[in-house]
């Protein structure tokens, strides 16, 4: 299922905005086909790590890769392999959820017919009766069901999530874990940074927590307990450790 | 990219309800304007009529009269206005309706009582052109201060960045659209006006050809407003910033630059006061130009070469009215002296334009108001071409009237008679209005100043995309 060679990749990053330092020193690899949970408390560098690789952050030192290209040296082209759901997907109210899918897609370059974009909604469970609704009749899962539909439609090799259940409701959090499973499961690098333990363990391959912009601690999350892995995140969080 | 991201603008403003509003409002206003302006210009273009063919009427009818006593009957004429006038009357409040000729004197429509108006008072009248160069970019400013600002605010400048959208693309798509959306809500006013305008008036093809380029001028005007108002959404960080320039541009360059321009133009290069310009003609015609001498020393080589021409040693046994000779000589210097002053006059008053540019800095409205009032053919050039053509006309006539006058007369004699067949052999004054050439030709450092903001508009523009953070 998982491919040894990363296809999500920090060396030695560090990132400092003006005189603070953001990350200091991460290093991180994403095979394709896995998820990587990135773990920590508020300014821990989680969101810092996902702007780095999406080109929005320049890196002071060190640097980001995906699949093999720099998004600094080659922005469009690791663009083009990337797709973002931020905790809040930022789509355009006035218009409706195909139109927005529709809208994205071009500007990603990809031209999807009005039958695929259904489809594609589809898919990501959003019933057929809202697609043409404008969004912002949508609830925030039905929002987050739009972006992973983009997401899909540009088949990028990674997928990048910003506190993407923050907000949801269980059972909406649940079907959207199934989601990202599915996709790593059909070969996407998925860095997806959380503050949801739950959600960590049940979606992801690996966790790392994160505490002032170092990776203080990796797991392998199929053999990490839920109980230990609350316990060093808290005791990481309150400064135990 | 681009093509999606200008429908995507475009269908924003759609589905706001703005538009509708907007839409609503500018037809409303616009074609309100236009009405009344049309109905204006087509009563001042009738009683021009009317009062032109009465005063024509009574010339041809003054009976048997000696030839200069008709002359100084007088004869009116009225500058026909373009179609166009009715969207820019330009400087029409100031100059005048008539314009009195005579014999020995070159009168003023423009430019005497105009040295006792302040030369502000050439802008800001409420009138379509007013609506069209001073309240639309405002509109423009609405539609666009936030079209950045508030896709940062919502998140979607992230999500568009994180799709590879460049800033630039984004920018000129957003400028596209919004032009374009501009376009669709003036669309109905302007094809009201076109058709109020078929329908009122006799439109010429250079009519039509001055009204495409009025049209295309403002559509560069609005370009400058739409890119810097795109520029200003880009570079600021708040949709509230952004209004607040927006709207200090907006005041700077339609109300504050005009007045300040004239203001400065007046102070350094200023008009002389009727009675000075006046005294000064009537000073140069008594004492002579230059080496001339004086009216007296004149006059008195005038009989001198008359008597010697003929061969006579009195006026009396002159074979031709000697007193007509004398006028026809006093008046050709009165001319003369009249056209100096008057291209003097003439020359201070577009060094005094050519000065107001400098205000231009602060925005491109000055630039568009001239050229808007030029392209309708209301401005000063349009108006000395005009009284250009009178005074040609007034040499005609009084030429004419003074050969009637010394042919029918000998010697000191006064006895010289004319009939109504000459007064009706005097031709109509038939003023042939300058074409399109000349109007750009009169416009072209408004043009080259409006050229130069959309060119810092769009550099700007292309500025703040390469600046664009999501």
């Amino acid at each position: 299922m998982s491919s040894i060679t990363p296809v999500l990749e920090a060396r030695n990053l560090v990132v400092n905005y003006k005189n603070h330092r953001a990350i200091d020193g991460l290093n991180l690899s994403v095979p394709a086909g896995t998820v990587y949970a990135l773990l920590g408390g508020n300014g821990a560098g989680k969101t810092s790590t996902i702007s780095t690789f999406l080109g929005f952050n320049k890196p002071t030192s060190g640097n980001v890769y995906i699949d093999g290209e720099s998004p600094d040296e080659n922005p469009a082209g690791v663009r083009a392999k990337l797709a973002y759901l931020p905790e809040n997907v930022a789509l355009y109210d006035y218009m409706s959820g195909l139109e927005n899918l529709t809208f994205f897609c071009a500007l990603a370059g990809i031209q999807v017919t009005r039958q695929q974009a259904y489809e594609q909604l589809l898919n990501t469970g959003l019933q057929a009766d809202a697609h043409d609704r404008r969004v912002s009749t949508y609830s925030k899962g039905m929002r987050q069901k739009v972006g992973l539909a983009i997401a899909s439609a540009k088949h990028a090799k990674v997928m990048l999530l910003d506190e993407p259940t923050s907000g949801l409701d269980p059972s909406a959090a649940n079907d959207f874990a199934k989601q990202i499973r599915a996709a790593a499961d059909s070969g996407l690098a998925i860095l997806m940074a959380t503050h949801d333990l739950f959600n960590a363990k049940q979606v992801a391959d690996r966790i790392g927590i994160m505490k002032a912009g170092r990776l203080v601690e990796e797991f392998d999350a199929h053999t990490v307990a839920h109980d230990e892995l609350e316990q060093k995140y808290l005791a990481h969080a309150r400064g135990l450790q | 990219m681009i093509l999606s991201i200008v429908r995507k603008e475009m269908l924003s403003v759609l589905r706001d309800g703005r538009l509708l509003l907007l839409a609503c409002s500018v037809f409303a206003v616009l074609t309100g304007f236009f009405l009344a302006s049309a109905n204006e210009q087509q009563q001042i273009q009738q009683e021009k009529q009317r009062v032109g063919q009465t005063a024509k009427e009574q010339w041809d009818s003054q009976g048997v009269k000696n030839p200069h006593a008709a002359a100084h009957f007088g004869i009116y004429v009225f500058k026909p206005d373009s179609a166009l006038a009715s969207i820019d009357p330009g400087l029409r409040q100031y100059t005048g309706q008539a314009l009195w000729l005579e014999p020995h004197k070159r009168n003023r429509v423009r430019f005497s009582p105009a040295a006792d108006q302040g030369l502000a008072s050439r802008f800001g009248q409420l009138t379509a052109g007013f609506v069209l160069y001073a309240l639309l970019p405002l509109l423009i400013i609405g539609l666009a201060f936030n079209a950045v600002t508030q896709e940062r605010e919502q998140g979607t400048l992230r999500m568009l960045h994180s799709l590879g959208v460049s800033g630039t693309k984004l920018l000129l798509g957003k400028f596209t659209g919004l032009l374009f959306v501009f376009v669709v809500v003036l669309m109905p006013a302007m094809l009201v006006a076109i058709i109020i305008l078929y329908q009122n008036f006799a439109l010429t093809g250079d009519d039509l050809l001055r009204l495409l380029a009025l049209n295309s001028t403002f559509l560069v005007y609005y370009a400058i407003f739409a890119a810097l108002a795109m520029a200003a959404s880009a570079w600021l960080k708040s949709s509230r910033q952004a209004l607040f320039i927006l709207l200090a541009f907006w005041l700077a360059s339609v109300l504050v630059a005009p007045r300040l321009g004239a203001t400065t133009a007046e102070i350094i290069l200023p008009i002389p006061t009727a009675t000075t310009f006046w005294n000064a003609i009537k000073q140069d015609i008594q004492q002579g130009l230059a080496s001339d001498g004086d009216h007296d020393a004149r006059a008195a080589l005038f009989k001198a070469q008359t008597l010697k021409d003929y061969g006579v040693t009195s006026v009396e046994e002159l074979p031709v009215g000697f007193t007509a000779l004398n006028r026809n000589f006093n008046d050709r210097y009165s001319s003369r002296v009249h056209a100096l002053h008057f291209d003097n006059l003439s020359e201070l008053c577009q060094r005094q334009s050519r000065l107001i540019h400098i205000a231009s800095l602060l925005g491109p409205t000055i630039a568009m108001r001239s050229i808007s009032m030029t392209l309708s053919g209301m401005d000063l050039a349009h108006q000395r071409h005009f009284e250009d053509a009178a005074e040609n006309y007034r040499h005609y006539f009084i030429d004419l009237t003074d050969a009637w006058d010394g042919e029918r007369s000998h010697g000191s004699g006064h006895n010289a008679q004319g009939h109504d067949t000459d007064w009706h052999s005097v031709k109509a004054f038939n003023y042939v209005s300058p074409l399109l050439g000349f109007a750009l030709h009169t416009a072209w450092l408004d043009l080259l100043v409006l050229l130069g903001w959309l060119m810092a508009a769009l550099i700007l523009l292309l500025l703040s995309a390469k600046r664009l953070k999501p």
